[in-house]
């Protein structure tokens, strides 16, 4: 079960300041760093929405996000549609395949399910990588942000975009946190603890289970659109596994169903990759340490861990 | 006080000979991580040999920055370096789709390029742009000539095979026009999934039934390793031609025997006979333990086109734009010189063979064919 | 006439590319499933073991000057590093589920990867095949290296060595009836623990004999952990996690499907392997042979 607990609330709130306050006065790269925290932060709630909530342990996230960013290129520039049509058909595609993946897998769990999920996303990966009219392996690039000058909002200008990609953050955050909060949510919920009697109850077990994913898709597909308009140019490697595999660090990293954790494990593994890289390419073995550790000191991962001991320290003090 | 700083600054400056040389900041994009590292060490390694030689390692102020093989990686870096770091020239560039990315950007910030190793013909072709210098080769100008040679030999046919991604294809398209131009018949062509293939036995088992003349392949790093030892581990009768990466200097004691006797084109061998390479190869052996490879010396020429530039008209953005394309001298790999209609180097290729001599392999030039420039192909300035 | 001879031995040829592939899949599955189905642990890690077989049977090739060295002694030092890896990780993660083994050998494919990197560099390494299988061996009518039908040879051998053991041996009856349930073989007097401990420890060595093994083919680079491990989960999985005879089973079929993938459809081939995988798994969600009923 999901709570917006008031020391939710507050990381939550402290976690976007910082970003903000980062971007703000940090340098041009310190912009960049935040987009590409907030981009792996929606990634990541994505996943530990359908992971920490549904049980549904996916390593296709990449995927959904590659997807939408492809659509949304191949609309817009392709084919020249509108950007917020273009926009629209990223979002349906990935929430199509997100949907279909959830759906189809909707019998498969542990281990089977990851392995399945990995099946999809690779074969959306090998796809668009042989795709030559989208650029193949070399990517394709000429993606344009949305043209907000109507309402005096310039988004080319790089600390603009960013608060934009911050915002879109927080509606991720918001529309998570209702949903989990609704039956909806509380259905998906008693999947994970017990698929069996929720399936006694009379509830459509796989229905739930292919919405949470393709609401999952939705958000993955948000984080493909905002992705693609950030850098103007996307590339096979959105798709690929191993990007999956480093959302699901993230989860852990900050802490598996809680929402807030995965924006906190998505600053602390960007801020720690980028600071480590700048002394040594060998980077890879300080990440899988962390990794270790976290998992080893009892698996709540940074934010779980703090909020454990301060639960802790509550009922200490109510007792 | 301003004033007194001025006039010190003056009097340093006459100390120093007169000459007042800024620092030249450059930002080396490279792969540190990933299947390409290798290549990117090899590049790097180059370049500071030759500012190391030229005894100018303090006037230029290098910025590294990791591409992995990731297009947009690679793109949100080059940012970095010209809207943080004000770079004057960008350096490096190993994979094709890195390439690719940057193009726009480079071309809309108009900060030079000085590309070291992707060799994408659009980059110097259809989306060529004036800030972009390719010192390294394109994969149209490194397999044509083998084409048109391996025609003239009189071998009538052949079947091909390469990796499945845009440069296999832009290689092996570039070599059957110019073998079906020489007269000859490509009966046979196979695309092997990039990255996954490690087995090449279903393909090499294809090729052989074929019965071709010849099999002509481009494979690089470890796959080329894996093509050529399991190519003769079948001890298949059809000689084996290909791109030089499949038997680069950088890997071809990994291939052991299974090399000897692969021809092969490349714009480098570290066996040619002249004295800017003997220097270059002691200086490289002296300093790295290694012999060069191409990857090395396209990084070291990156350095010597730089340094010229710079003396030719300063270390602005646009000075070096304008001068690095007016850059010919004789290096380590023969003459070479910029064609100002693409940008893109114009250079011998070599055919070799590889062959054993005293116990290590080394390379045995056949041809050379001089001179090797691309067609404008839709290139405008 | 002439042709149909051509195209006999050509299929032939195939068929042991093929069957050449399973047996390395073989290899490096075996040990994984077996580790799966008695100590309930997906050991990721297992793809650097594989990693590190290689590369210390290189190193071994380089020292002692003879393969056959190396491809004894390299799989005995990663049976110790995995020795190593039981004590201080493995064992303490027995009972915290799936999830948190998954990402604790994740981390440690990360770690590894760079070890090597640091320890061997980034260029791939070759190793020559011995001598005396360095030829080819002609039969039916066809050429074949010789090295490529030892690796058959080879897992066949494991092959019919595990099923005997497992078979036929008391301790492959202890294995069987721990598999079965843990907590029965342990009122048995089963001394778990230390079967446990044995089995993984062979795992581990098979992993690094696969290394060994594969290196003359396919060389040793630092990503061939990471490019491994997802054809050997798709065997693991589509026959059965922890299931011997489903890992043959998974072993052949990607085998097969790979190579006549690859000289049928070439096109394809790229995608066959992930669609079987999804299919397998949307039709039978545990695998072909299920270990456990």
């Amino acid at each position: 079960m999901f709570y917006q607990s008031p020391l939710r609330t507050i990381t939550l709130i402290a976690a976007l300041c910082f970003l903000a306050i980062y971007a703000s006065f940090g340098s041009y790269f310190a912009r960049e760093i935040v987009i590409e925290i907030i981009i792996l932060a929606i990634l990541a709630i994505s996943l530990d929405f359908c992971a920490g909530f549904g049980g549904m342990v996916s390593l296709c996230h990449g995927a959904m996000m590659g997807i939408a960013a492809y659509f949304y290129g191949m609309m817009s520039v392709k084919l020249g549609w509108g950007l917020t049509a273009s926009a629209g058909i990223g979002l349906a595609a990935a929430v199509i395949f997100a949907g279909c993946v959830g759906w189809v897998t909707a019998r498969i769990s542990g281990i089977f399910f990851i392995m399945a999920t990995l099946a999809f996303g690779q074969m959306a990966y090998t796809i668009f990588f042989r795709w030559r009219w989208l650029g193949g392996d070399d990517g394709m690039g000429g993606m344009r942000r949305f043209d907000l000058s109507a309402w005096g909002v310039n988004l080319n200008d790089g600390l603009i975009f960013t608060f934009w990609a911050l915002g879109i953050l927080l509606l991720v955050y918001i529309l998570s946190a209702l949903l989990l909060r609704s039956g909806f949510g509380r259905s998906l919920s008693g999947i994970h603890a017990n698929e069996g009697r929720m399936q006694a109850l009379g509830i459509n077990t796989a229905t739930i289970r292919t919405q949470a994913m393709a609401f999952s898709g939705l958000m993955a597909g948000l984080a493909g659109i905002l992705a693609a308009q950030h850098t103007f140019y996307i590339s096979p490697e959105l798709l690929v596994w191993t990007l999956s595999g480093e959302v699901l660090l993230v989860v852990i990293l900050g802490g598996i169903g809680t929402l807030v954790g995965p924006i906190i494990g998505a600053i602390l593994l960007v801020l720690m990759k980028h600071s480590i890289s700048a002394y040594t390419d060998y980077w890879h073995i300080f990440v899988g340490l962390v990794l270790i550790f976290a998992v080893l000191s009892g698996g709540r991962g940074i934010f779980g861990q703090g909020e454990y001991w301060w639960q802790k320290y509550m009922r200490g003090q109510h007792a | 006080m301003k004033r007194f700083f001025a006039g010190l600054l003056v009097v340093l400056t006459l100390l120093n000979g007169g000459v007042v040389r800024a620092d030249t900041k450059v930002g080396l994009l490279l792969p540190n991580t990933g299947v390409l590292a290798a290549l990117g060490t090899a590049i790097s390694e180059g370049f500071l040999l030759a500012l190391d030689e030229a005894g100018r390692s303090d006037e230029f102020t290098l910025i590294t920055e990791d591409t992995e093989i990731k297009p947009a990686i690679g793109l949100a870096k080059a940012r970095k370096l010209v809207y943080q770091d004000e770079v004057d020239v960008i350096v490096g560039v190993v994979s094709s789709g890195v390439l690719g990315a940057l193009r726009d950007f480079i071309h809309g910030a108009e900060t030079p390029l000085i590309v070291a190793n992707a060799g994408n013909n659009h980059a110097t072709g259809r989306d060529c742009s004036p800030y972009i210098m390719r010192v390294s080769f394109s994969n149209g100008q490194i397999n044509r000539p083998i084409g048109t040679w391996l025609a003239e030999q009189g071998v009538k046919t052949a079947y091909t095979l390469a990796a499945d991604y845009a440069a296999g294809h832009q290689m092996i398209e570039s070599f059957g026009k110019a073998f079906t131009d020489g007269g000859g018949t490509i009966i046979g062509s196979e695309f092997t999934p990039f990255g996954q293939t490690k087995d090449f036995s279903a393909y090499l088992t294809k090729a052989q039934a074929a019965g071709a003349d010849a099999i002509f392949v481009f494979y690089a790093g470890s796959e080329a390793i894996n093509f050529v030892k399991q190519y003769h581990s079948f001890n298949i009768k059809t000689p084996l031609y290909g791109s030089g990466f499949l038997t680069s200097p950088l890997y071809v004691e990994a291939q052991g025997d299974a090399a000897i006797g692969v021809i092969a084109a490349l714009h480098y061998l570290p066996t040619l006979d002249t004295p800017e390479n003997k220097i270059f190869v002691d200086a490289y052996r002296k300093k790295y333990g290694t012999i060069p490879s191409e990857y090395a010396v396209q990084g070291y020429d990156a350095a010597l086109s730089l340094m010229a530039a710079v003396d030719a008209g300063g270390n602005s953005r646009a000075a070096l734009a304008q001068n690095l394309p007016k850059i010919r001298y004789t290096g380590p790999r023969g003459p070479l010189r910029i064609d100002p209609k693409t940008n893109n180097i114009i250079q011998n290729i070599y055919i070799y063979d590889t062959v054993r001599k005293n116990g290590v392999l080394t390379q045995k030039r056949l041809a050379t064919i001089p001179g090797v420039r691309d067609d404008a192909a839709g290139c405008k300035m | 006439m002439q042709n149909v001879a051509m195209d006999v031995s050509f299929w032939i040829l195939q068929c042991l590319n093929a069957l050449q592939y399973a047996m390395l899949l073989f290899l490096l599955s075996v040990g994984l499933t077996v580790i799966f189905g008695l100590l309930n642990f997906v050991n990721l890690a297992h793809a650097s073991l594989y990693m590190l077989g290689a590369y210390l049977g290189i190193s071994l090739a380089a020292l002692t000057g003879s393969f056959w060295w190396a491809l004894l002694i390299a799989p005995l030092l990663v049976m110790g590093i995995g020795a190593g890896l039981y004590f201080t990780l493995i064992a303490r993660l027995r009972t915290a589920g799936p999830m948190n083994q998954v990402l604790v050998t994740f981390g440690l494919i990360f770690v590894f990867l760079d070890l090597v990197r640091i320890g061997w560099g980034d260029i791939a390494l070759g190793l020559a095949a011995p001598p005396a299988l360095s030829g080819t061996l002609h039969f039916l009518g066809i050429n074949y290296p010789s090295y490529r039908l030892f690796i058959i040879g080879l897992g066949g051998t494991v092959m019919a060595g595990m099923w005997f053991i497992l078979a036929r041996t008391q301790i492959g009856a202890m294995i069987r009836a721990s598999v079965e349930n843990t907590d029965m073989a342990a009122a048995l007097g089963i001394d778990v623990s230390r079967l446990f401990f044995l089995v993984f420890c062979c795992g581990c060595a098979l992993a690094g004999l696969a290394g060994v093994a594969a290196a003359p083919i396919l060389s040793a680079t630092t990503t061939m952990g990471i490019t491994i491990l997802i054809p050997t989960m798709i065997v693991v999985v589509i026959g059965g996690l922890g299931s011997l005879e489903g890992a043959i089973l998974g072993s052949l079929i990607i085998g097969f499907i790979d190579v006549f993938g690859a000289v049928l459809m070439p096109s394809f081939s790229a995608l066959l392997t992930y669609a079987l995988l999804a299919a397998v798994l949307v039709w039978r969600p545990h695998g072909l042979i299920a270990a456990r009923g």
